[in-house]
């Protein structure tokens, strides 16, 4: 059995048939999950200095070299991979007094740190699955961000005190925009909430916990709070909707959760889709007491040390880019300043932002071709097993650019 | 779109000759659709001249039957994102391979209805679902858990 490190459901029950270091056949996994196994020779790099292939050894002495001349550096990236090299990452930041920032500040980082800071009751997805009534998805479409996200751990799935079925045993809400893939999946013992605001919506929840007449969804929301009160376990997953519907006014958002739990029991879990992004939030939590966009030189965290703010500001000479291809994300002004400053990119994959960086080094798929540890969007530890092994991981080429630092 | 024995009937000669050996056109229709019979055991259809543009449309309808498993089930693999819910949801998995697919994880028995391969879903085993056979139940759980319409099935 193998984990699967496509996205922060971590399944690992992954079954693989390889003929000599070529993979057959995938079991159980989704598709894009699959692809990540069956794909894993396609579009690889080579070491390359100064948009030229080197050999390894040229391209990491050159990569020491940038970083020893470094004054301003950078680190970005970090969410597919694994805690080990996260760790080495956050070593190295602090040593050199560096940024280091991944992609939680655009996607559930606010979520994640809630939790850790224990503004929002939390917990994981086997008991999700062992007990929670109702499910709601609130700007989420996990069919497509999370494709087994309902199958193997929430809706789907029977386990614990949930024998009955999804149509007995659950009760689903799909809270969006639009009529999501996830939404069509609000049939029998469910409701969709199309929603224009996030905020009228607490708004509306918040007016149905006072006794009154909620101003939208009149019928629906008493029923859901209904629902909520026949179980003592119901759960929340918040998506990048939820994140962005709220515009900053998570206040609203957690006191609506914490009425809610003085009725009955509601958690919350942040449906991300980063395979490691939790585990780079935790590391830096535990270290700084912040998860993102943080400066060892100054030592606090601030939007200004965001990665894109820092290329905006021209903060930065150096940026060492693991794992992510922010030149494909990043609006065009913000890859001009990208190839002004040293990247060293660092992925086993050809990248965009690799075509702009003065070294790129190739380096392992974290799940096919090295091991290591992830954290799963719940905060559980996962182990992966390579299905081949690689020397030169990230692991390895950030042991390498720490010896000079 | 799920083929029904009305849409067939509806191009059929509807002159109930009996040269196919059913009493009535209606009755052809049905087994057509159960595959217990083949289109082209309607000789007048075939034969005669004026069926000929019914003809063609009928086999058109058709052609997904060929490719249909026994139960009547088709999956269009190339709208299937692997959720695998269709799997977890089957009341045969919940039922007898209650820790493996009736738990979310992957099956644990050997021969299960059906399997994510390569990230899409295949059919293992058709022979369990309630569809297959003589005592069949219309069961519907896998294809109205699909959010893409990936699962269609020839009858309702
Ligand atoms: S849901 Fe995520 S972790 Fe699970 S198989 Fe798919 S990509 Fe991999
Ligand atoms: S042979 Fe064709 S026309 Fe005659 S009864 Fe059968 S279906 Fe109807
Ligand atoms: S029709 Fe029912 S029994 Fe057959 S595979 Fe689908 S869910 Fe299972
Ligand atoms: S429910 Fe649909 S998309 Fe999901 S695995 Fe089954 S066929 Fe594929």
């Amino acid at each position: 059995m193998y984990t699967c490190a496509g996205c922060s459901c971590l399944c690992d029950d992954i079954e693989i048939v390889t003929e000599k270091d070529d993979v057959k056949t995938v079991y159980n996994a989704c598709r894009r999950g699959a692809g990540i196994f069956l794909n894993y020779r396609l579009s690889r790099t080579e070491p390359k200095v100064d948009g030229k292939i080197a050999d390894f050894e040229q391209a990491i002495e050159k990569a020491q070299d940038i970083i020893q001349n470094s004054e301003n550096l950078a680190i970005y990236g970090l969410d597919t991979t694994t805690l080990e090299v996260q760790e080495l990452a956050i070593k190295l930041a602090e040593k050199k007094e560096a940024y280091i920032d991944d992609n939680s500040t655009f996607c559930l980082g606010d979520f994640v740190e809630m939790i850790l800071k224990g503004e929002l009751p939390s917990t994981t997805l086997e008991e999700v699955k062992d007990n929670a009534y109702v499910i709601a998805y609130w700007g989420s479409d996990a069919y497509h961000s999370l494709s087994r996200h309902m199958s193997r751990y929430t809706y789907y799935p029977r386990g614990g005190k949930r024998q009955r079925g999804y149509e007995e045993d659950r009760f689903l809400v799909v809270i969006d925009v639009r009529k999501t893939h996830t939404a069509k999946l609000a049939k029998k013992n469910a409701r969709f909430l199309q929603i224009r605001d996030d905020l009228e919506l607490i708004e509306a929840f918040n007016q149905a916990l006072d006794g009154k007449a909620p101003s939208i969804f009149v019928n629906d929301i008493p029923r859901i709070l209904k629902e909520m009160e026949k179980a003592d376990f119901n759960v929340i997953f918040g998506g990048l909707g939820l994140k962005y519907g709220l515009k900053g006014k998570y206040e609203a958002f957690k006191n609506l959760i914490a009425r809610l739990n003085e009725r009955t029991g509601v958690y919350f879990i942040p449906a991300g889709c980063h395979p490691n992004m939790r585990g780079f939030n935790e590391l830096m939590f535990d270290k700084t007491g912040e998860i993102n966009r943080y400066s060892f030189n100054e030592q606090r965290s601030s939007d200004e040390f965001a990665f894109y703010r820092l290329l905006e500001n021209d903060a930065i000479d150096t940026a060492v880019i693991i794992g992510t291809d922010p030149l494909n994300s990043l609006p065009f002004e913000y890859a001009k300043k990208l190839a002004k400053i040293n990247t060293i990119v660092i992925d086993p994959r050809e990248t965009f932002t690799g075509r702009f960086a003065r070294v790129v080094l190739p380096s392992a798929i974290a799940g096919v071709e090295t091991g290591g540890t992830m954290v799963r969007s719940d905060g559980v530890r996962v182990e992966l097993k390579p299905l081949f092994e690689k020397e030169i991981n990230d692991e390895a080429i950030l042991s390498r650019l720490l010896e000079v630092v | 779109m799920p083929i029904t024995p009305m849409e067939i009937y509806k191009l059929l000669p509807k002159t109930n000759c009996k040269k196919c050996g059913e009493q009535t056109c209606m009755a052809f229709a049905f087994k057509v659709v159960n595959r217990d019979r083949q289109i082209e055991e309607c000789t007048p259809l075939f034969e005669e001249e004026k069926y000929a543009k019914q003809k063609e449309q009928l086999l058109e309808m058709l052609e997904p039957l060929k490719e249909a498993s026994e139960t009547g089930l088709i999956v269009d693999e190339s709208k299937c994102t692997g959720c695998a819910n269709c799997i977890v949801v089957c009341p045969v998995h919940a039922a007898e391979d209650a820790y493996g697919s009736g738990s979310g994880f992957g099956p644990k028995i050997d021969d299960p209805i059906y399997r994510l391969e390569n990230g899409v879903l295949k059919i293992i085993n058709v022979q369990r679902c309630r569809r297959y056979g003589k005592n069949r139940i219309l069961c519907v759980a896998c294809r109205e858990n699909c959010p893409s319409d990936a699962i269609s099935f020839l009858e309702g």
